[in-house]
């Protein structure tokens, strides 16, 4: 065997399509009723329904709002999509995720209505085979998808993309997400110790992550234009472990700095260097001040890549005999005695966020076989929410 | 109280073939393929000493690797697989020893069942459970699930040698072999 680059696979899923007109009549209802969920009698005192909630299992702990009929409709209302439109099939359940599931996911986790594309289409990224939703949701990693976006749609949500984008900030972000990660329980059926083996799960499994990136910011061409070339808005899906902060007070090139952060990368239980994983990429956001310090050595950011990869390596004998046996009978030991953390420089992500104290990077390891996805965001829904 | 509707914010797939699928019946000739994979060398182990008592009993036996699942080299692993999958006459499928490898035993193991051959998959025990509800969730309520000790792959190779001695004809029995001394009595 020997080293296995990272290439996207050729079958795509056909995106959904975007549909001129809505289907419902609004928050009082039509004649034609399109919502095909079970009504459920439950009583409306929040503090009622959110026991009824809990025993029911649809939420996370945290408080929700009831999905009243009403409420889902004004969300359909202000947007421009047929409910009954199915989205994707989400692992493991393999369940229909139609619009409405979405919607009555979005209401109970507090999502302003004008969001409901920007939903739609991080599920359209996570469901594409190459982000391996399968094994995300049911492995024993403590994997969540978070979400990087990128176009005007940072402002007309607030989605943070400076001082405490990753949480911490006052955003829409958080319900945002959250809606997510309820669509990844209710519909996807991702529930702890049933159908999800994760041993210590992660705070990013209540409200993910959400952030945006600074474009405006960033010496280097948005995320994802750079990687699908997607103007304006859209999202792009990484398969996080959790969030690994690197502190550099004392750099001051830029090589330095990328060394500093690279081998601030390899760790030998990272996923990167397991085993089980023949390739993983690796999401790191750079503050602001330092792309700036970056960018006039490497107006490319694909020579800052290059760098990075250089210094995010270990020598094969530093790992543990057995763990060293098991790649080394896999290839994955270069000729140069070492052990890369990605297959190729292409596979750091990087993107540009964080507040404007500089200092830290941000890193997020990979589970391993799940892939970044980019999904551009249909126009905005009719509702500003 | 202030009673009110709201909307079921669940889905499910409902689809469900509570068949195991076929029993292996007599292996003599019997073309027998094993599903190992690139984490667990304990299912390496095991998988080789099965395969020696097969072959002894008059099987011809095979093994396919699974590796990535996404990507190229994902596309890559399902069309060798549904290509070894038109090879063989019964799918020994593992090993379910974590979350996702479990997820992916009972993939592979499903799709061996859909392809109407005799399968059973491998679940060391802390996975038993969590395998049959992902057997469930993919359709196939009725795969079979052959169960191992655990933990496993912490073992050492004579223990885990001793495993395979142990557990397999227990394995015999949940894929429904005959061997030629039943087939004589009958």
């Amino acid at each position: 065997m020997s080293i296995i680059t990272i290439t996207p696979s050729t079958h795509k899923p056909a995106p959904a399509p975007k549909l001129l007109v809505s289907r419902d009549c609004g928050p009082s209802g039509c004649a034609v009723d399109w919502l095909a969920s079970k009504r459920v009698e439950a009583d409306l005192d929040i503090e009622e329904f959110n026991r009824f909630a809990y025993e029911k299992g649809w939420g996370d702990g945290l408080p929700l709002i009831p999905p009243t009929e009403g409420r889902v409709r004004k969300f359909l209302a202000e947007n421009d999509r047929y409910p009954d439109e199915i989205i994707a099939l989400l692992p493991p359940s393999n369940a229909d995720c139609t619009v409405e599931k979405i919607v009555i996911n979005a209401v109970m986790a507090g999502a302003p209505t004008g969001s409901l594309e920007l939903i739609i289409a991080a599920v359209q990224a996570v469901a594409d085979p190459d982000f391996e939703l399968y094994g995300v949701n049911t492995t024993t990693a403590p994997v969540f998808p978070a979400f990087v976006v990128n176009g005007p749609i940072r402002q007309a949500l607030d989605i943070p993309f400076s001082y405490g984008c990753f949480g911490g900030a006052v955003t829409s972000a958080a319900a945002i997400g959250r809606a997510i990660r309820l669509i990844m329980r209710n519909v996807a059926g991702q529930v702890a110790g049933v159908t999800s083996q994760t041993t210590f799960g992660s705070p990013g499994r209540i409200s993910g992550i959400l952030l945006g990136e600074w474009e405006e910011k960033s010496p280097w061409l948005p995320l994802a234009e750079r990687r699908v070339g997607a103007l304006g808005n859209a999202v792009t899906c990484f398969g996080a472990m959790g969030t690994m902060n690197i502190l550099d007070t004392t750099s001051q090139k830029p090589d330095h700095f990328l060394e500093m952060i690279g081998k601030s990368l390899v760790f030998p239980g990272g996923n990167c260097f397991s085993p089980s994983m023949p390739f993983g990429e690796v999401m790191v956001a750079i503050n602001p001040i330092c792309a700036e310090i970056l960018a006039k050595d490497m107006p490319d950011i694909a020579d800052v890549q290059e760098r990075l990869w250089h210094h995010a390596s270990v020598d094969a004998e530093w790992l543990q005999g057995l763990h060293r046996d098991q790649l080394q009978a896999q290839g994955r030991i270069r000729a140069d005695g070492r052990i890369y953390l990605t297959p190729e420089p292409k596979d750091i992500l990087l993107f540009v966020a964080g507040g404007l104290g500089g200092l830290h990077a941000c890193a997020m390891h990979t589970f391993g076989s799940s892939l970044a996805q980019t999904r551009a965001i249909s126009g905005v829904g009719v509702g500003a929410g | 109280m202030a009673l009110g509707k709201v909307l079921d914010p669940t889905a499910s797939n409902d689809h469900d073939d509570p068949s195991p699928g076929p029993d292996a019946g007599h292996l003599v000739g019997k073309r027998i393929g094993f599903r190992i994979d690139q984490i667990w060398r304990s299912w390496d182990w095991i998988a080789d000493i099965w395969a020696e008592k097969l072959r002894e009993m008059g099987a011809e036996v095979s093994f396919w690797r699974s590796c990535g699942r996404s990507g190229a080299e994902g596309e890559t692993m399902n069309a060798e697989l549904k290509a070894w999958l038109g090879t063989i006459d019964m799918a020994i499928v593992g090993l379910a020893n974590c979350g996702s490898c479990t997820g992916w035993t009972i993939r592979d193991a499903i799709a061996s069942a859909n392809s109407g051959i005799a399968t059973v998959a491998v679940a060391t025990k802390n996975f038993e459970e969590f395998a049959h509800v992902m057997a469930a969730r993919g359709g196939r309520s009725g795969l079979r699930v052959h169960v191992l000790p655990y933990p496993l792959n912490e073992c050492e190779r004579a223990d885990v040698d001793r495993v395979a001695s142990d557990y397999f004809n227990g394995l015999l029995q949940v894929i429904g072999a005959r061997q030629m001394a039943q087939m004589s009595a009958a």
